[in-house]
């Protein structure tokens, strides 16, 4: 049976190489979008690469998580790099899934209008870094070191709010989801 | 719908090994029955012998109420790729109901310092032998067994429970305590955990004491005593070195009386950094919280943003529908 450490690495490579590719076609999309190095033709190709990926990225993405836990010593969350992982993760996990969704609710046209081009690029860039910032947290607490060292992030840090603040953002949220979905 | 069930069956699928999986990287310091600390490797039908050979030893005397170190010996130790070993102190074989709590005795400290009759220890590369000791608090008057067990992996890999306990129970004699035997106070706890650069002062209770001496050690560096300085009538204190970086110092008294002369058994006060801990369940609900705010959030935005659908406006028509004028 494979352990939970190996199905982690597994896991965690497949989410990461799949966020990486439609972090880039999302760059490629907002310059297609604006008609950028003649890519206009090529919009619907790059638009159909990023959301794909981001959307197989996304199913790879819980079982890096939960695996990630379990390989975890204890298999608890007791050092500041495990939370901030788990943070960035599910932050990256909901802009994944809010990209993904608007993408189905507007359709292709999302990339013909301005403002929304925009921020349905970034919003997928968004997802991308921040899951290329969980691997180098991962990175610097098994090996001791990462890519991204040379920014000095502060990933000691753990921004962690008092529980009565994240049952309201959670509330704000779901009523936030219902009114988006029933906007669709 | 069959969409679903396929994704939800793949789900499964790729859920199953992280699930029952081995765990590798142990299962932390706790207070288990033999059953309980791996149920593979305890599971009679599913582990398999380890090759390790476990001794036990104690002092010869033990009195009631008063504090003894037992101490578990591995030899021919085999570990996972990563050394990682777990070695039990058990009062029986049973399965349950046999840690050393469930037979009276009160584990005060171990060598990995904490509290618990499990611990997990990395073996270094190459070592053939290592020791645990426990320091524990002597139950009642009479006759007592405790076994050492130890559960492992391999450094094959291939996940296999291994499984050992020490071939023959130490059989230990728990006597009275004489009326006038120099000893600490049955109330006495000793410090176990100290953060790095904390000062430490030891407060030792004692009974018919009329003078002690303390000898300290780290791993490293030979036995030192000191004079224990004399508080009030039952009182002593002395003082460790602060630590600078994580590691064991270990300790014991020797006090003299009227009675004979008594060493306590070597106590464990680990230096660590300053523990850090955090509520699970907060950082759950925050990443709840962050996961459905960012996808609301994104979701509202971009529907504002990219308006209702424009309608094609043809403009009026020239010609009425039907073609008549």
């Amino acid at each position: 049976m494979v352990s939970s450490n190996t199905f982690h690495v597994v896991s965690t490579e497949l989410t990461v190489g799949s966020f990486a590719m439609a972090g880039l076609s999302f760059l490629l999309a907002i310059l297609a979008s604006r008609n950028i190095l003649g890519l206009q033709s090529r919009i619907t190709a790059i638009d159909t690469v990023a959301h794909a990926t981001l959307f197989f990225g996304l199913i790879a993405m819980p079982f890096a998580i939960f695996s990630g836990v379990q390989s975890s010593p204890g298999g608890d969350i007791n050092h500041p790099l495990l939370v901030n992982k788990m943070l960035l993760s599910t932050a990256s996990l909901g802009l994944a899934i809010g990209v993904l969704a608007s993408r189905r609710m507007v359709g292709e046209r999302v990339w013909s209008q301005p403002y929304s081009r925009e921020l349905q690029g970034i919003g997928g860039m968004a997802a991308s870094g921040l899951i290329l910032l969980t691997a180098s947290i991962g990175g610097t607490f098994s090996r001791g070191e990462s890519l991204l060292d040379i920014f000095k992030l502060p990933y000691e840090t753990v921004p962690l709010m008092p529980l009565w603040m994240s049952c309201t953002v959670l509330v704000i949220a779901l009523i936030n989801l219902r009114t988006a979905l029933q906007k669709a | 719908m069959n969409r679903v069930l396929l994704v939800l069956l793949l789900s499964v699928c790729l859920l199953a090994p992280g699930i029952g999986s081995a765990n590798p990287n142990g299962v932390g310091a706790g207070e288990f029955d033999a059953q309980c600390g791996g149920a593979c490797h305890g599971d009679a039908d599913m582990n398999r012998s380890s090759s390790a050979i476990i001794t036990l030893s104690a002092p010869n005397e033990i009195y009631e109420g008063l504090l003894t170190s037992i101490t578990v010996q591995i030899e021919s130790v085999e570990t996972t790729e990563s050394g990682m070993l777990g070695v039990f102190l058990l009062s029986g074989l049973s399965g349950s109901q046999d840690t050393p709590a469930d037979a009276g005795w009160d584990i005060v400290s171990n060598s990995e310092g904490n509290a618990f009759n499990y611990l997990e220890i990395m073996v270094p590369n190459g070592r053939p032998t290592v020791e645990v000791t426990w320091t524990l608090k002597a139950p009642p008057v009479g006759e007592y067994s405790l076994y050492g067990a130890v559960h492992h992996g391999t450094e094959d890999g291939s996940e296999a429970p291994f499984y050992g306990v020490s071939p023959n129970a130490l059989s230990v004699n728990v006597l009275q305590v004489p009326e006038d035997l120099p000893r600490l106070s049955p109330s006495f706890e000793p410090q176990i955990q100290r953060d790095i650069g904390e000062p430490t002062t030891m407060v030792l209770t004692t009974e018919f004491v009329t003078e002690m001496s303390i000898e300290w050690r780290t791993s490293s560096e030979n036995t030192v005593t000191i004079q224990a300085t004399k508080d009030s009538e039952d009182t002593w204190s002395f003082e460790l070195p602060t630590s600078i970086q994580p590691g064991m110092i270990e300790w014991r008294a020797v006090m003299s009386g009227e009675g004979p002369e008594q060493t306590t058994p070597w106590f464990q006060l680990r230096s660590d950094e300053p523990a850090w801990e955090v509520d699970n369940m907060l950082v759950y609900m925050q990443s709840f919280a962050m996961l459905f705010a960012l996808m609301a959030g994104f979701m509202a935005l971009q529907k504002t943003l990219s308006g209702p659908e424009k309608k094609v406006d043809y403009g009026e028509l020239m010609i009425p529908p039907g073609g008549e004028y």
